[in-house]
């Protein structure tokens, strides 16, 4: 890139004023020089490692105090060789019993969980396939471009809610009883509020869902507006990562230690074409939110290696001192020691 | 007129200039010796008067014939026969008119050809290139808008930028298109009428007053002066202030004052860019009359001094030469950017690799699961309305659409970015450059300027300077000190108070007096008896006669006081013309024809019968002229060895001697010095001359050098006058200067048309060569002399190690054999070194010295020896220079300066940087280099450490997402990161962070070898760098990865996550090694970080998009803001101790000198006293 050279400027410039003064243009603002101090190493190591430890067990000891029930159930709830066929199957019964004795008692609410794994709801092919227009709005029920595989029925009519997202939504279901005594489980309020209130319409019904050759998954009850069924509001939040858990409700009642719990499950959604495991996740929550060490191990380890650093910088600040800004230690002045700059 | 002695004129009016042109030729036919046609001589005198080349006989001493301008010449001469026809008043609309197009564009034409313009960048071309991709519906990545904004966004700002110049340059257009000169309306003889500029054609005859721009190329047909002698300024064309004279041919101005007609058919070369060559010829009344570069007027000069003048338009509006040499200086690539190349490799290199793991990994996968495609319902490969498969194309090509899409979504770790933040940087740094007030010259009013916005950071990093010596180390102004007469020497000169010339009632009195020596005076007077008294008037008159000075009589205050202000092309000459007055010897009035002379108070007049320009092979000039007592005399200068080749050593012999004694003494006190010589004509010999005079001056084809062997058979047999010293001083601050380069490590070398010994002594001037320093003269007639002088000085140079190998360490041995020798180095042993195999030799040796003068080299030679270095070591050079001599030597060195001094703007026209002064060279590469290298070195480290960290974030996920190149951060994240994320406060870093204070950088110029030793931009920074961003993208993936594993985390929450932390990581790195926060560094670095927050909540906001209200919802959870603060520690551990432990116990030497501005001032304050005890201890 030149300047732009024409004559006139060139003139102008060489007969210019002289710059004026300003610390802005001398670049001589006011400025804060940092520097590495031993005094700063060795402080910032250990205002580390002090706040870095205690929240590290704060959150251990929260964790710790989450009770969490994992009951995978994909295997167990399907006793035939050919698992695919018989899930494909709609005509055989799928319910499915299983019981789960808890160790400890657990406060309400408690929430219920189902978690698939190797499910990627991250795959590219289906976190585009969706139309949040159509979502929202009744007139869009067309936008269904991004929709594919799943965007019209055969006759092209669009499909609300369309793509594989939608088609895809999760329908085992789960009846409880404790100790041989049904309780309810509440699922209103599963899904975010911002995505009942904003992102999925209240007056958008579903239509021609689920009517395909390939059943995705759960239908959805062509009454209700799409802002009022939540599993699907839940299912549409996709998943991070191939693991995952999605909301499935809550139970409202404390349930004691060593109580049973009996859970009946629909057990109708594919997993087994694929390899994916399915699982019944029974969790209170925390501040830190469910039952998770890591985070608490992770400051704990973080906070210690920094107390640790501090220690090995003040041995090394010990053993081998320098005075900050002696010329001596220049290269050219350690070179010829005699020779004063 | 207040002569008493006859001239030898006897047409009434030819000797008062005022009176009515005298019809003829004047003084021709009356000339005793010989009786020339007189269209002839006028011709010649007009050609020959003119010295166009900037190579003037005492200026440079050698300026060789290889100078740019002369070459085109020459090139024209051999080979161009096409000419144009130009009809004198007849307008032709068969060549350009004179409406000229300086803007590149018009309002239909400007989007294609702009973005052509802008797509010629390569990196332009990889953007559109991953754009165009990602429109391929298989491919897409990013939606159709997301992908396009980027390139879009970058291709309107800079059309917008070019779109405003492009208006700026139409408007000045326009306004010079549309202004009115006076043309004769065709048919008249004498009727100008009003015309706009832009309506001129070729052909026409205009009108020019004083003050007035010239609106084309013009032949000058007629002036006010009766001679035919126009003064013009030339500055808009190459900055000479001093007024320059133009010619009328004696036919037109004839003509044209006597019956008010023009005519003729003009002959003229094609249109060419040089601006001090130009060939043509008229035919006119049956005559042809040749012209040359006196006689054109080029567009943009300004007519000063002359009422008016009247010529025909040759070359108008895109034709002009100035108009043909607007072009910008040369373009170069500093060292960083090309260095740069070679991490974009790596980086190219990584990008495939990262591509190719991806699409293998996205291979095995569909292998892996082919037949469970169909009912997966997150793939669900069939479209059951078709039955066909939806959007799969089998393994091996969902490989390949896998692979493109990785280039798409990893696009950014080469960062395009980078080229824009880079040239903003500059940009900055360009104008912190120019305004530093340390750069500012009082006595010139110039400022410092970038000309070349593109190689700030070499300034760093230089090992070499080459350094003209005339102008730049010193003043250029010269002053007239002694002369050597007849083998006298008069060197003690007094202050005298000046000699002045009464003029009709009129005081004139020039407008410099220089110190004279009163034995010398004394012996002037007697000039009128004494023989040896005669030749030392003719030694001052040779002064006054044998130049190109042009006396301009100025008006004083007092109305019978005038000044003679002495306007030449040379300072030499203008020296020499005021000593020559302040003898008693003035010059007072100069056409194209005579000289008028007043000498010791009587007017004498010589008539100018021919002038031998100087050039460089002559290295001399010479004039012949009529003299009062009519004989013809030939007065020449020159330089010493030029002119001793001449004299006639028979008779003179003993004055020889003592002259070249003299002029050794002179140029060892650092003097310039000029022989001066005449000879007397006799009858046969002038007729024989002017014979050849006159048809070498006429031809069309080779008549450069047609004359030059006719000045070189005139110029023989010649008796030696004497000898003059000028002293050129030092500028300020020269010798501290090279002192302070000199301790930063950079090697001086002083290139100089200079003899030898004034080399020799400018150098000890300057304290380049010191007493103890040992001198290796290689100064030889030939090839083989040379060799041996090479090898001999190769032998010199190793002894001394040899000899401390034993006793002293190695890295004492080189820096104390370095200190001792210099290498002197003569022009003419150049030529049988360079482009030989010699050359090799002369690198050893030369860069075994500590200091190298070259002397007497030619332009080109000095581009050879720039190239020398250049070719032969990675080390960076730098050129300075200020005269039309430096431009190829400017133009040849990584790093280009021009001084904008005396000799105008050629150098500064080729440089990439021009300043006022010599010693501005410290403070340049001393800090602001030293800062434009530390900065840009970061900047473009960083830039490839921010990208690839979030590169290789987006790239750990892929893992999780069945190699799909699902990115959970948004697609506005992804193309904001780089534009907005983090760019801003790393051009905000790159302008205004210094790692060390101007004080502390000039006091240690050693420190400047930072840069010299590539420390702060090298392949381990970037690989260490590198490292940096994979354990940053490693923490900021996988502790947000582990604790969400197993939760209800969605994509969006979590990329909202991902998109946050590396934004905060990297601004923390920046922040970390951020060295001086002032105000703006806060505002930038935490500004963006806030930025990106809001972008993230504008985002999250937007209903239309997966992630509505995701971040609001995440930031709502405790993890979020523990996982934030661990990522944030956790990356910049390994970073913090690194650093902390480097500059504790590995200090750089920048790092001590940061320590010393914090707490060492303090100290020194306090104490002073306790210094010395230290430094004893």
């Amino acid at each position: 890139m030149s300047l732009s050279g024409s004559e006139s400027d060139s003139l102008a410039s060489r007969r210019s004023k002289k710059p004026k003064y300003s610390k802005f243009t001398q670049q001589e603002l006011p400025a804060c020089k940092p520097l590495l101090t031993p005094g700063i190493v060795i402080g910032a190591f250990s205002l580390i490692g002090i706040v870095f430890v205690p929240i590290g067990l704060a959150s251990l000891s929260a964790s710790q105090a989450v009770v969490e029930l994992v009951d995978r159930y994909d295997a167990e709830c399907v006793s035939a060789n050919d698992k695919v066929g018989f899930i494909q199957d709609t005509k055989t019964d799928k319910a499915c019993t299983r019981t789960i004795t808890v160790p400890k008692p657990m406060k309400r609410p408690i929430h219920i969980y189902y978690q698939l794994e190797n499910y990627y709801q991250n795959h590219r092919r289906y976190v585009k396939s969706r139309s949040d227009k159509q979502l929202r709005y009744k007139d869009s029920a067309h936008m269904i471009k991004n929709c594919e595989p799943e965007a019209a029925s055969e006759d092209g009519a669009p499909i609300v809610p369309c793509g594989l997202i939608a088609w895809s939504l999760f329908n085992d279901t789960y009846a409880f009883s404790v100790n041989k005594k049904s309780i309810e489980v509440n699922k209103k309020n599963i899904a975010w509020d911002s995505d009942k209130s904003n992102k999925f319409g209240s007056d958008v019904y579903p239509s021609n869902f689920q009517k395909g050759d390939l059943i995705g998954g759960a239908k959805l009850n062509d009454k209700l507006p799409l802002s009022e069924q939540e599993d699907l509001i839940v299912w549409m939040r996709t998943a991070a990562l191939p693991t995952f858990r999605k909301l499935y409700g809550r139970i409202e009642t404390d349930i004691m230690a060593s109580d049973e719990i009996t859970v009946v499950i629909q057990n109708n959604y594919n997993t087994y074409s694929f390899g994916g495991t399915k699982a019944l996740v029974l969790s209170t929550t925390s501040w830190i939110g469910g039952k998770n060490n890591f985070i608490g191990v992770a400051y704990v380890a973080i906070g210690g290696i920094c107390l640790f650093l501090a220690m090995c910088f003040v041995v090394l600040y010990v053993v081998k001192p320098r005075v900050l800004g002696d010329p001596s230690y220049l290269s050219w002045n350690k070179e010829t020691p005699d020779h004063p700059n | 007129m207040a002569s008493e002695r006859p001239l030898l004129s006897t047409t009434p009016g030819a000797s008062t200039p005022d009176d009515a042109p005298s019809p003829h030729p004047p003084a021709a036919s009356l000339l005793p010796p010989a009786q020339p046609e007189p269209p002839l001589r006028a011709d010649r005198i007009a050609f020959s008067v003119e010295v166009p080349d900037p190579f003037l006989p005492s200026r440079r001493g050698d300026g060789p014939a290889d100078d740019p301008s002369t070459l085109s010449q020459r090139e024209r001469e051999d080979g161009d026969d096409e000419s144009r026809a130009v009809a004198v008043g007849e307008p032709s609309a068969a060549f350009a008119g004179n409406a000229i197009r300086t803007a590149k564009y018009s309002v239909l034409t400007f989007l294609p050809r702009n973005l052509f313009e802008q797509f010629r960048r390569l990196s332009y071309v990889y953007f559109l290139a991953i754009t165009v991709l990602n429109q391929l519906p298989q491919v897409a990545v990013f939606g159709r808008g997301a992908s396009v904004l980027p390139l879009a966004f970058v291709l309107f700002v800079t059309a917008v930028k070019d779109a405003y110049e492009d208006f700026r340059r139409h408007r000045s257009d326009r306004m010079e298109n549309n202004r009115l000169a006076s043309v004769l309306a065709p048919g008249t003889a004498d009727e100008f009428q009003p015309k706009r500029w832009k309506h001129i054609r070729v052909g026409d005859v205009v009108r020019v007053a004083s003050n007035e721009t010239l609106p084309a190329d013009i032949v000058l047909l007629a002036t006010s002066d009766p001679t035919g002698v126009a003064h013009v300024q030339t500055v808009n064309l190459d900055g000479e202030t001093n007024l320059k004279t133009r010619y009328a041919k004696q036919e037109t101005q004839v003509r044209f004052s006597q019956n008010g007609g023009v005519g003729g058919v003009l002959h003229c070369e094609r249109p060419n860019r040089n601006i001090y060559g130009f060939q043509a010829n008229l035919e006119i009344d049956g005559k042809r009359v040749s012209l040359g570069p006196s006689n054109i007027v080029l567009r943009g000069c300004e007519l000063k001094n002359t009422t008016w003048t009247i010529g025909v338009v040759v070359y108008a509006g895109k034709e002009t030469k100035v108009m043909l040499n607007s072009s910008g200086a040369p373009s170069k690539r500093s060292r960083l950017e090309t260095q740069l190349n070679r991490e974009t490799v790596i980086l190219s290199i990584m990008l495939i690799g990262m591509c190719t793991t991806a699409s293998v990994l996205a291979g095995i996968w569909l292998l892996n699961h082919q037949r469970e495609l169909e009912f997966t319902q997150f793939f669900r490969e069939k479209d059951y309305t078709t039955g066909k498969n939806y959007n799969y194309y089998g393994v091996g090509m969902q490989i390949f659409i896998t692979f493109l899409m990785a280039v798409i979504v990893y696009q950014v770790i080469i960062p395009i970015s980078l080229y824009i933040s880079m040239e903003l940087v500059r940009l900055g740094q360009a104008y912190f450059m120019g305004a530093d007030k340390d750069l500012y010259d009082e006595s010139s009013r110039s400022k410092f300027q970038c000309r070349a916005l593109n190689i700030n950071e070499d300034l760093g990093q230089i090992r070499y300077v080459f350094s003209d010596k005339t102008g730049t180390l010193t003043e250029n102004k010269m002053e007239f000190q002694c002369s050597s007469i007849r083998g006298v020497d008069y060197s003690s000169g007094k202050d005298t108070g000046g000699y002045s010339v009464v003029v009709d009632e009129h005081l004139w009195t020039p407008k410099m007096a220089v110190k004279t020596d009163p034995q010398l005076a004394n012996l002037l007077r007697d000039s009128g008896t004494n023989e040896e008294a005669k030749l030392v008037l003719e030694f001052f008159l040779a002064l006054a006669v044998c130049n190109t000075i042009v006396p301009l009589i100025l008006d004083t205050r007092d109305y019978k006081q005038k000044l003679i202000d002495y306007q030449g092309e040379s300072p030499d000459e203008q020296a020499l013309a005021y000593a020559a007055a302040s003898y008693g010897i003035v010059l007072v009035e100069r056409t194209s024809g005579y000289i008028v002379i007043d000498v010791l108070g009587y007017r004498q007049r010589f008539d100018l019968l021919g002038l031998h320009e100087f050039d460089s092979d002559r290295k001399r000039m010479s004039v012949i002229v009529g003299c009062p007592d009519k004989t013809v005399k030939l007065y020449v200068k020159g330089a010493d060895s030029s002119i001793f080749g001449i004299t006639n050593k028979s008779s003179d012999l003993d004055i020889v001697r003592a002259t070249e004694a003299h002029l050794h003494k002179y140029s060892s006190l650092g003097l310039r010095t000029l022989v001066v010589g005449m000879r007397e004509l006799s009858q046969p010999e002038f007729e024989e001359w002017q014979l050849a005079y006159g048809n070498a001056s006429t031809a069309v084809l080779g008549r450069g050098n047609l004359l030059r062997s006719v000045a070189a058979n005139v110029e023989s047999n010649i008796h030696i006058l004497g000898a003059t010293g000028i002293e050129d001083k030092l500028q300020d601050g020269v010798p501290e200067a090279i002192e302070s380069l000199r301790r930063a490590d950079i090697k001086v070398w002083i290139l100089t048309g200079d003899k030898q010994e004034t080399a020799i002594s400018i150098g000890y001037s300057c304290k380049l060569l010191t007493s103890d320093m040992t001198q290796i003269v290689i100064n030889n007639n030939s090839k083989e002399s040379c060799r041996r002088s090479l090898e001999e000085a190769l032998a010199t140079t190793k002894k001394p190690r040899a000899a401390s190998i034993g006793t002293l360490s190695p890295a004492l041995t080189s820096e104390s054999s370095s200190i001792t020798l210099a290498l002197i180095v003569d022009g003419n042993s150049l030529v049988y070194i360079l482009e030989t195999e010699l050359q090799e030799e002369l690198f050893k040796v030369a860069t075994e010295c500590s200091v190298v003068l070259c002397c007497r080299v030619a332009p080109l030679q000095k581009a050879g020896i720039v190239a020398l270095i250049k070719n032969r070591t990675d080390d960076m050079t730098l050129a300075i220079g200020d005269g039309a001599n430096d431009v190829s030597m400017i133009q040849m060195a990584d790093v280009g300066v021009g001084i904008s001094g005396q000799e105008g703007r050629q150098a500064v026209m080729a440089s990439d940087f021009s300043m006022g002064q010599f010693r501005f060279l410290v403070p340049l590469l001393l800090v602001h280099g030293h800062w434009n290298y530390q900065r840009m070195a970061y900047m473009i480290l960083y830039n490839f450490y921010k990208n690839a960290t979030f590169v290789l974030v987006l790239f750990w996920y892929v893992l999780y997402t069945a190699f799909t190149l699902t990115t959970a951060i948004t697609e506005w994240s992804s193309l904001l990161y780089t534009v907005l994320y983090t760019s801003l406060p790393t051009i905000a870093v790159g302008i205004l962070d210094k790692d060390l204070n101007k004080a502390t950088l000039l006091a240690y110029p050693k420190l400047y070898g930072s840069g010299q030793r590539d420390e702060k931009y090298n392949v381990n920074l970037f690989v260490f760098n590198m490292l940096e961003a994979l354990w940053q993208s490693l923490v900021v993936f996988y502790l947000p990865y582990f604790a969400y594993r197993r939760s209800t985390i969605d994509m969006s929450s979590l990329g909202d996550l991902w998109a946050l932390a590396p934004v905060i990581v990297v601004n923390m790195q920046l922040a970390m090694d951020i060295i001086r926060w002032n105000w703006i560094i806060h505002a930038f670095v935490w500004g963006t970080i806030a930025a990106t927050t809001i972008c993230l909540f504008v985002i999250d906001s937007i209903w239309i998009l997966p992630g509505y209200g995701a971040i609001f919802h995440v930031m709502g959870t405790g993890l979020f803001w523990l996982l934030l603060l661990i990522i944030v520690v956790t990356a910049m551990v390994p970073h913090f101790v690194i650093k902390a432990f480097t500059e504790h116990f590995r200090p750089s030497d920048i790092q001590i000198g940061r320590e010393m501005e914090k707490f060492w001032n303090v100290n020194h304050q306090v104490n002073r006293s306790e210094i010395p005890l230290r430094t004893f201890s």
